[in-house]
């Protein structure tokens, strides 16, 4: 930063606005992507890890695994293979989505009451029928507890991949190191961390109207 | 008057075991159609396991069972469950679906017609006391304990089972709320002439709910007999001690003033302060009377009629001969 210099050059902000909602646009898009194909990878694994448990503990080994590779050296290890691509930034972040999302899944379902399903069973229900009718109803809300916190993981993770020419706000961010330029900094960084909390409360929101009886009164 | 029919369930040496462990063993019993037929025994002796059989949540390891002559055995597990009414003592409502929903389970497995499933739960909250406006389309958390273990029965009867399968319905419930429940699913038993199999562990609801007992110990039946018959020849020192030391009192809870013999009315002047007892009374609550009013006798009347009176020695007379020989 220069001596002399605002913390914030609000004509900037008005002359870049235009580049500012695209950077929003593209953050969003990464972001839903990711959380989208992770989702339905998780639950693939997890509906796999409650049908043959012993396969859980392997599964959440291997995420967790994942989870733990610092995601700048993950970028780093595929570009050789998958290049500067949107590719190489999605397989870095549904990677990181996989273990909060299984373990969520599976504590959802293993957490139903035990005399629900006896009850389902009694009454007829296929294991299918229990599955889709009173498990994964019953674990909405920790599933969606689950997606809030890969969401939330995911929004902040999209601003690394600024690095492999992705980024969304994570494109400001590099640019506000590069030149020395506050404002480009600060709408990266705020700008990314309003995104995460506005995509919370859209959660939330959703889950409410998706589980109406953990509301009722 | 019954609307249906309920079906005959025979239980022919069914056996169940663990490995090395028996947990039933050669079991054989019959529940008369559109009876009330009530496993007892304490814990462990393998009567919970015993129902389960019959809808084969738990495949019998030999034996047959047979409902109306069909053996369970043969059918699909799922099918046969649809057309078994099942009750539990945690009940096990769906939290996520409302009342009317719950107790619409199984009509919507068995794809009845959307307007014939919304009038037979109507029906069926109106039977258990509920308002069904009112109560339809809350959920089960907004309910009390005992709110819940009506619909949890109302759940299992919703598809016209001819046969229901009740483990401890109402152990989870205070006393007051038990009894009237117990009072409620009789009332809805007998009106839909269902045939009951209940496992319990409290003998004293077991003589109030009962047409047959069977009394379960180490997954053997040691006694199968109606609860009079039970309190008065209890088969060996374990059902005796099971039925309590009690019994005779029990069993003066099953009969009633009008049935016990009477002395010729006697001039009321001649009885003190004897108690007025009706023939509808049981014969316990009239000895309570006559302990409370310090009197030998109480003077029958059933409205204005003057019927005779009930002296201690004909109650006593009833507790020797029951004794067993």
């Amino acid at each position: 930063m220069t001596a002399g210099e605002p913390l914030i050059r609000w004509d900037w902000l008005a002359s870049h606005a235009g580049e500012i909602g695209q950077r929003v646009g593209q953050h969003l898009e990464l972001t839903v992507i990711a959380v989208a194909v992770g989702l339905i990878i998780s639950f693939g694994l997890s509906l796999l890890a409650l049908r043959i448990p012993r396969l859980y503990g392997p599964i959440t080994w291997t995420t967790g695994i994942l989870y733990t590779i610092p995601s700048l050296a993950l970028f780093a290890l595929l570009v050789p293979y998958t290049g500067l691509s949107l590719l190489t930034a999605e397989i870095g972040l549904v990677s990181y989505t996989l273990l909060i999302l299984i373990r969520n899944i599976v504590a959802g379902v293993r957490g139903v009451p035990e005399e629900v399903r006896e009850a389902a069973r009694g009454m007829g229900y296929t294991d299918r029928q229990i599955l889709w009718r009173v498990e994964l109803p019953l674990a909405l809300a920790v599933i969606f507890a689950g997606i809030r916190v890969a969401t939330i993981t995911t929004i902040g993770l999209v601003t690394v991949t600024a690095l492999i020419g992705e980024g969304g706000m994570g494109y400001f961010i590099t640019l506000g190191i590069q030149l020395f330029f506050s404002t480009a900094l600060i709408v990266g960084a705020l700008g990314s961390v309003l995104l995460a909390m506005l995509a919370d409360a859209s959660l939330v929101l959703v889950q409410r109207a998706l589980t109406p009886w953990t509301h009722a009164r | 008057m019954a609307a249906r029919r309920g079906a005959t369930v025979e239980l022919r040496e069914v056996t169940k075991r663990y490995g090395e462990t028996v947990a039933v063993d050669r079991l054989s019993f019959t529940a008369p159609a559109g009876r009330i037929c009530v496993l007892i025994g304490p814990s462990g002796c393998g009567k919970t396991t015993s129902l389960r059989m019959v809808n084969r949540l738990i495949e019998p390891t030999s034996g047959e069972i047979l409902i109306d002559g069909h053996n369970v055995l043969q059918e699909d597990p799922t099918e046969l469950r649809r057309r078994i009414g099942y009750a539990i003592q945690q009940v096990g409502l769906f939290p996520h679906r409302t009342i009317g929903q719950n107790v619409a389970t199984v009509p919507e497995l068995l794809g009845w017609p959307a307007a014939r499933i919304r009038a037979r739960v109507d029906e069926l909250l109106s039977l258990i006391g509920f308002e069904p406006a009112r109560m339809r389309d809350r959920y089960p958390a907004q309910l009390s304990g005992g709110e819940r273990q009506r619909v949890g029965v109302a759940r299992a009867m919703a598809a016209e089972p001819p046969v229901m399968l009740m483990d401890e319905p109402f152990a989870a419930v205070d006393p007051i709320v038990r009894e009237r429940l117990q009072n409620e699913f009789l009332q809805l038993q007998r009106a839909q002439g269902i045939t009951v199999i209940f496992v319990t562990h409290d003998i004293d609801e077991a003589i109030k709910l009962g047409d047959r007992i069977a009394i379960m110990r180490a997954g053997r039946l040691v006694q199968y007999a109606p609860p009079a018959e039970l309190l008065a020849h209890p088969a060996d020192d374990f059902v005796a001690r099971f039925v309590g030391s009690d019994r005779g009192l029990k069993r003066l809870a099953l009969l009633t003033v009008g049935g016990a013999e009477l002395d010729p009315p006697v001039d009321p002047s001649r009885l003190g302060g004897a108690p007025v007892l009706s023939p509808a009374m049981t014969l316990r609550d009239a000895l309570s009377q006559m302990l409370a009013s310090e009197a030998q006798v109480g003077m029958v009347r059933d409205g204005d009629n003057y019927l005779g009176v009930l002296t201690l020695s004909h109650i006593g007379r009833l507790l020797r001969s029951e004794q067993p020989t």
